[in-house]
């Protein structure tokens, strides 16, 4: 048998103060939609039993709740833990409490974008979609093995819709809110 | 039976899953499905796009959806990741009324309108739901037994079963049930149905690769003849992504082949690797494709 990789050894960052705790942070997220579950988390943990990333790293799902609940607005908001699910929806699919945390995530990573806090990677593919229509691009090359597989050419994806639709939601506002926002030509 | 086609981005402009489309089209077309590709297909927006904006996500696949519907067929996929988006794109319209009407303003905005009138359907699971066993069956001309496998469901197909109304999500055997028609062995073994770390690549990569590599250990360890995939984002992993895998952690024997699923019952529906580029694969597919063809007596 081959060797698993290494667990990294927790590493806690209390105590916390009181400046830190905005009380209001918990309904800001459960107000949106897709977080209600969040206000009946009891803490009791499934979700970091099943995680793949809790599984190589110091990463628990449930010490995210956590600090969302106690409100540590500014902590999470700006720092890395949202950023690690790996969206699998294993916790999800085992919390008794239908807290889904993995739409929790998506309303977390949604304040942070607002914020300017997106992470790079996810940014860097926004622009390639907004570009192209496609999140990867197609190349001459693809195009010829495409033909000698017998199937049809490449559509070319509807870019004026695609452009109406992300100028209509406010999405390049949040390109904007990101610094190196500027749309790849 | 007639639906629309959505391939999403990856499956039509990667070399190594270009072969998902053909052999999905050569099975559908033996099990007499009429596909017609949504117009100008555009992102649809999956969940690393949800995370920087949920809204206009759900806005951008909902633009496909309204195409589906202006031609009045329920929408196909054989992408996992899109097949999620477009089932969250109904489920949120149905259940929150103020993001409907602002998902509405964005597409009239576009000139677009969607009733949320599609049902999406992915590949996997339709070939199971609406085709069947029975019919699969008839067309089956190559028996692959002697094959023992790996079957990877991935987690998009799968989770949340409320969302995406599907069968029990965390030890599902619908998928096995089809390849065991062939004769094929599905082997259980640790960590089939857990996370790739698809997603990760790209914002972490260390991580993804993390993931990746205990991924890669269970799979080794199951001694398979190959990996078999149904997610586009599984695929690109564990095939392009094992090459890393081999440097960044010293295993020198790796290799292991990763095969599309549709491309699997393409084989058993009698069709050549060539037609449906197996050989485009990043981890070479010889081994595996001799022993499909000594097994099948082709």
């Amino acid at each position: 048998m081959m060797e698993k990789p290494d667990v990294q050894p927790y590493r806690g960052d209390f105590p916390v103060t009181d400046e830190e705790i905005n009380l209001n942070f918990k309904y800001e997220v459960s107000n949106h939609f897709g977080g209600e579950g969040l206000l009946r988390c009891l803490k009791c943990g499934a979700c970091s039993g099943g995680c793949p990333v809790g599984s190589v790293i110091d990463y628990r799902p449930r010490r995210v709740l956590g600090k969302v609940l106690l409100g540590l607005k500014e902590e999470v908001l700006s720092g890395q833990s949202i950023w690690l699910c790996a969206a699998c929806f294993t916790c999800e699919e085992r919390c008794v409490q239908e807290v889904n945390f993995t739409d929790v995530i998506t309303i977390l990573r949604n304040l942070a974008s607002k914020e300017g806090h997106a992470a790079q990677g996810y940014l860097q593919m926004a622009k390639t979609v907004i570009a192209n229509g496609r999140v990867s691009k197609a190349t001459t090359h693809v195009g010829k093995l495409r033909e000698k597989l017998g199937l049809p050419p490449l559509q070319e994806p509807n870019m004026e819709q695609l452009q109406q639709i992300v100028h209509a939601s406010g999405f390049i506002d949040i390109l904007q809110y990101n610094k190196d926002g500027e749309l790849e030509e | 039976m007639k639906m629309a086609i959505a391939w999403g981005c990856l499956i039509p402009t990667r070399r190594s899953l270009i072969g998902y489309e053909a052999a999905t089209r050569k099975i559908l077309d033996d099990l007499d499905v009429e596909i017609a590709d949504v117009p100008n297909e555009t992102c649809c927006a999956p969940f690393w796009m949800q995370s920087l904006d949920i809204t206009t996500s759900l806005a951008m696949a909902a633009r496909n959806l309204a195409k589906a519907e202006e031609m009045g067929l329920d929408l196909l996929t054989p992408c996992s990741g899109c097949f999620h988006s477009y089932k969250r794109v109904n489920y949120v319209l149905q259940n929150y009324p103020e993001v409907h009407e602002r998902i509405d303003r964005i597409l009239s905005k576009a000139g677009l309108n969607y009733e949320g009138k599609v049902e999406s359907k992915h590949l996997v699971d339709f070939l199971f739901t609406d085709i069947g066993l029975d019919e699969i069956k008839k067309h089956i001309s190559v028996d692959l037994s002697g094959l023992e496998i790996g079957l990877r469901y991935g987690c998009h197909m799968l989770k949340p079963h409320e969302l995406l109304n599907i069968e029990y999500s965390e030890r599902p055997v619908f998928a096995d049930l089809i390849l065991e028609l062939m004769g094929i062995t599905s082997k259980s073994y640790i960590g089939r149905y857990r996370c790739c770390g698809g997603l990760l690549r790209g914002i972490q990569d260390e991580l993804a690769d993390r993931i990746l590599h205990e991924r890669l250990v269970d799979a080794y360890n199951a001694n398979l003849d190959a990996l078999v995939t149904v997610c586009s984002l599984c695929h690109l992993q564990h095939d392009m992504g094992q090459r890393i895998i081999k440097r960044k952690y010293g295993m020198d024997n790796l290799e292991i082949p990763v095969i599309h699923y549709p491309q699997l019952l393409a084989l058993g529906f009698g069709h050549s690797p060539e037609e449906i580029g197996l050989k485009y694969h990043t981890i070479p597919t010889e081994k595996f494709i001799q022993k499909a063809m000594k097994v099948g007596g082709v």
